[in-house]
């Protein structure tokens, strides 16, 4: 082996380590110890190297990324633990078969709605898996008064949108979360003796539920309902189920 | 016990993921999206998987399929297989100088590198994945992976010692054909 050829391998040499034990690098790791020149080039290499894992390093995902995950992801762990529980047809094999063809049949005529109301529904299930799982919901700056008053307000019916000031409620620290790449606010308030959580994105044009209501109910009895107006995309969560959801619609 | 595993699954690897997702798709958003996504599928399909190293694995496998599904039609990757000669010349910054240098400039200069060598190089740097794991990720030979990480450092060092030159006569480093840079709180 030549220099040349030992630099080509040493290059993918990891410079915490973890190579060490690798014997495809033994031969090469020889050389450079033999050969100074080499040596240094080696040494000069991996300083390199790990001056640039480090900086890669620095780079810290977004505070809300791992609540937003887990929300996502724990919602979608459970119904496949409960599978022994289902009838026949509910099995993943019979589902899936029943999925595959209504996915054919519809995918041609309705794949921007299919899409959309995937999103829609992982929404809900964000929502829902936040107001069951997240350790607190308090973190609500100046400025959130005047919104809790209207939500509150028993005469107030949600179903018509809310007047928010998105920026605004962000900048005033109302809890922020992380959706698909997109902020999420999130304010709780208290009705008839009933916890709700309302949960608010922006509208794009993946995520918009149009102004008809999706309910979801858990096993539980907890229930989650999505919708949109112009502006906004809704999801409304309460452990009291559909109808105290309905009830506040 | 499920959400247990699952907690400790994302603790583990989600930061290196959202820096692989970060350099590929270069921007925080598509790198939110893309890692949560990666999960999401976890989540629905891939939690069978009970040993963490294939859990590892199979993470980043999904998060470069995702990636690649989610390009835009006929935007294609630039597999270079060889470096520009005006590039090796560049590529003369030294380790010392790399150091003092900002993260978010080394992050541009990485996400500035050719695709085809950007995924490789930055699966290197977040040092999880041995050159034969990044083969099995990326499903390309390991040959390919040692050459492509030869030539990605290579090209690595050229923006870096440009992105240093700028920064010492006081300009401002604009990198070729790069495409946004990366927002980081």
């Amino acid at each position: 082996m030549d220099n040349e050829e030992a630099k080509f391998i040493l290059r993918a040499y990891r410079a915490n380590g973890a190579d060490a034990a690798d014997p495809a690098f033994s031969a090469a790791l020889e050389q450079a110890k033999r050969d100074p020149e080499l040596g240094r080039w080696f040494e000069r290499e991996q300083a390199f190297d790990k001056s640039v894992a480090n900086k890669v390093r620095a780079f810290t995902p977004p505070a809300n990324l791992r609540d937003a995950i887990l929300a996502g992801g724990k919602v979608s762990v459970r119904p496949r633990l409960e599978r022994s529980q289902r009838s026949w047809w509910r099995q993943p094999g019979w589902a899936a078969l029943a999925a595959s063809v209504a996915l054919v049949v519809g995918i041609g005529i309705s794949w921007p709605k299919f899409s959309r109301a995937n999103e829609v529904k992982r929404f809900g299930e964000f929502a829902m898996n936040d107001m069951l799982h997240a350790p607190n919901h308090d973190a609500h700056g100046p400025g959130m008064g005047q919104l809790a008053a209207l939500v509150s307000d028993a005469t107030r019916k949600l179903s018509g949108g809310l007047p928010i000031e998105f920026e605004a409620l962000r900048a005033n620290g109302c809890r922020t979360l992380r959706f698909g790449g997109h902020d999420v606010l999130e304010v709780c308030f208290e009705r008839g003796g009933v916890e709700y959580h309302v949960y608010v994105m922006k509208r794009t044009g993946k995520t918009h539920a149009g102004e008809v209501p999706h309910f979801h109910e858990t096993s539980d009895g907890a229930g989650s309902v999505v919708w949109s107006d112009e502006k906004h995309l809704y999801a409304l969560v309460s452990a009291k189920g559909p109808d105290a959801l309905k009830a506040i619609l | 016990m499920a959400d247990a595993v699952f907690t400790q699954l994302v603790d583990r690897f989600y930061p290196a993921l959202y820096r692989f997702a970060l350099s590929l798709a270069r921007s925080e958003a598509d790198a939110c999206d893309l890692t949560q996504q990666t999960f999401y599928v976890w989540a629905t399909k891939g939690h069978a998987l009970r040993e963490t190293e294939k859990a590892k694995s199979w993470l980043f496998t999904t998060l470069y399929r995702e990636f690649l599904r989610g390009r835009r039609r006929g935007e294609r990757m630039t597999a270079l297989e060889t470096v520009p000669e005006t590039e090796v010349e560049q590529a003369t910054l030294a380790p010392e100088a790399l150091s003092s240098m900002d993260a978010d400039v080394v992050m541009s200069a990485l996400q500035d590198v050719d695709e085809g060598f950007r995924a490789p190089l930055t699966l290197f740097y977040i040092e999880e994945l041995s050159y034969q794991e990044i083969a099995d990720v990326l499903e390309i030979p390991i040959g390919t992976v040692m050459s492509r990480l030869s030539r990605g450092k290579t090209q690595l060092r050229a923006r870096l010692t440009v992105a240093k030159q700028g920064a010492a006569s006081g300009g401002v480093v604009k990198f070729e054909d790069f495409k946004g840079k990366a927002g980081h709180g």
